[in-house]
């Protein structure tokens, strides 16, 4: 009982960490259409944030954090910038094509400036337990799973309470009309970029403590990701999230009472059977054009 | 006053020529009806007018001032207004959300002032019962005129109606032309109406504008436009049922 608790807390932290990875990759594609094949990258980008502002610049917890998103905010800006505004008249395929590029690019550019030695990202939790019905958890794990809530909750308040979330929910159904409506489709379409990129900051900087950061790890956060968003239902918000926990908890039960070799075959398993079975997912429509 | 004044208008797709130097002068508060048979040029008039397509050559003014090169955007925020010809409301959007996204070419409006925006909006138009519905929910004539509210909610100088009684029966198409009267008499703003229906741009036009290939062949009130030859020459070469309206 101990050890199922233990477990599934640390599958909810991680799956916290693919669901909000997932939500930023679900933003981006259904504003713009781009299937973003650097999302990954995104996350690994949002780790070494937290290592450049907290070991490098060595700057206090709080202000490290900030300074990180505030970094990964700009990166989204510039992303919107160099690649996807240069390409958006482009068919959407050289768009996610750039994005494969920009991937290897970023993946490359970290391997030149931290090298191959993975580093050590501290938790403000660094260390600490706490006992919930005669399990041991991490309190980091505890965090990661509230962070993500709180984080989701905020999300929602954009998308549905305020003017620019109902513009950017207008954009991502129907540009040709929003534009239409006298709505801003190119600012609202670099916000959700910077906001795909803030979130995988925040996936980033929680997923470092709990792994190592490696420059390698956006490879298999992005493939997750994706397996999340399409057992959850592609496009969908509450999809992402629901693939995320879902992914994220069959990786830790599988490792440990199935096999720690086979934890990402039962991921890709189950999506392979979603995508024979029920290729909408949990909570998709059936992907229809967009106008 | 001209509210909007199109000159030399001509567009062309290749070897196409959609839109052969059209000019076309709107004045304020003026009821203007643009018809012609099918691939005559109305709906392209409409993407030039609202800057969804360049025109190859030509100018448009809004208000006095050139909007030839001025964004979408900057169009409807200078008093544009448009519905679609195929109703483009936004399905995973609620009635009052819809509205809300109209009421957002001002910029700088809150949440909570686009939202009271929408609701008189939609109360001066009798739908403010529909506000939380789903789109799905709603029938084919609320859902058009849903659309035409969401288009009035950006407070319009001119309002482009492409085709808004395609698909109504007899009744909702008595029932628009009664509150397109009544929104012209409230909100003091010119429209624009492209309609196959001829009864009713018959009965609602001011003065009817005939695109032909293209080409605007005739110009004037609605009496002498059914009079004139060159529009019963495109309309029956069309083989249209045009005499029979």
């Amino acid at each position: 009982m101990a050890d199922l608790i233990q477990l599934l807390t640390n599958g909810l932290a991680l799956g916290s960490v693919y669901a909000l990875a997932a939500i930023g990759f679900v933003i981006v594609y259904s504003a713009t259409g781009v299937v973003n094949f650097a999302a990954g990258q995104f996350v690994m980008l949002g780790t070494f944030a937290g290592v450049a502002m907290l070991l490098n610049a060595g700057l206090p917890m709080p202000v490290g954090y900030a300074a990180a998103l505030i970094a990964m905010a700009l990166f989204g800006a510039l992303f919107y910038l160099v690649v996807y505004l240069p390409l958006r008249t482009s068919p959407v395929v050289t768009v996610i094509i750039g994005t494969v590029a920009i991937g290897i690019t970023l993946q490359n550019a970290a391997l030149l400036t931290f090298g191959s030695w993975p580093f050590r990202l501290p938790s403000p939790f660094e260390g600490m337990m706490i006992e919930v019905a005669g399990a041991v958890v991490s309190v980091h794990a505890l965090a990661v799973v509230a962070t993500t809530a709180v984080m989701i909750f905020l999300l929602w308040l954009l998308l549905h309470r305020t003017a620019i979330g109902i513009a950017m929910r207008a954009v991502a159904q129907d540009v040709k009309a929003a534009r239409l409506m006298g709505l801003r489709v190119q600012w609202l379409l670099a916000f959700s970029w910077i906001l795909g990129a803030v979130l995988a900051g925040v996936a980033g900087l929680m997923l470092g403590p709990m792994w190592f950061a490696d420059v390698n790890m956006g490879d298999p956060i992005a493939l997750k990701a994706f397996a999340a968003t399409v057992i959850g239902g592609f496009g969908s918000l509450p999809g992402a999230i629901a693939g995320g926990l879902f992914v994220g908890l069959a990786e830790v039960l599988g490792a440990s009472y199935i096999s720690s070799a086979y934890k990402d075959l039962i991921a890709f398993g189950i999506m392979i059977l979603f995508l024979l079975v029920r290729p909408q997912g949990i909570f998709g429509e059936p992907i229809q054009d967009r106008g | 006053m001209t509210i909007l004044r199109a000159q030399g208008v001509t567009k062309r797709y290749g070897g196409l020529l959609a839109l052969s130097e059209v000019d076309v002068a709107i004045e304020e508060n003026e009821f203007v009806a643009l018809i012609g048979p099918n691939g005559a040029g109305k709906s392209t008039l409409l993407n030039v007018l609202t800057g969804l397509t360049p025109p190859t050559a030509g100018t448009i003014e809004l208000g006095g001032r050139s909007i030839t090169k001025a964004s979408t955007h900057a169009r409807i925020r200078a008093g544009l207004g448009r519905t679609f010809q195929h109703g483009r409301l936004f399905d995973r959007l609620s009635v009052l959300e819809n509205v809300m996204v109209g009421a957002a070419n001002r910029p700088g409006r809150s949440e909570a002032q686009l939202e009271s925006a929408a609701r008189t909006s939609l109360e001066r138009m009798g739908l403010g019962h529909l506000a939380p519905s789903r789109i799905s929910s709603l029938s084919y004539g609320n859902r058009r005129m849903v659309e035409l509210t969401r288009a009035l909610a950006g407070e319009p100088r001119i309002l482009l109606l492409d085709e808004p009684a395609a698909g109504l029966n007899s009744g909702e198409v008595e029932d628009l032309m009664t509150r397109l009267r009544a929104i012209r008499s409230e909100h003091r703003l010119a429209v624009v109406l492209i309609e196959h229906n001829m009864g009713m741009v018959m009965r609602l036009a001011e003065r009817i504008v005939v695109l032909n290939f293209g080409r605007k062949i005739a110009e004037g009130t609605p009496a002498a436009v059914q009079a004139d030859p060159a529009v019963l020459e495109a309309y029956l070469g069309a083989g249209s049922s045009y005499a029979a309206d």
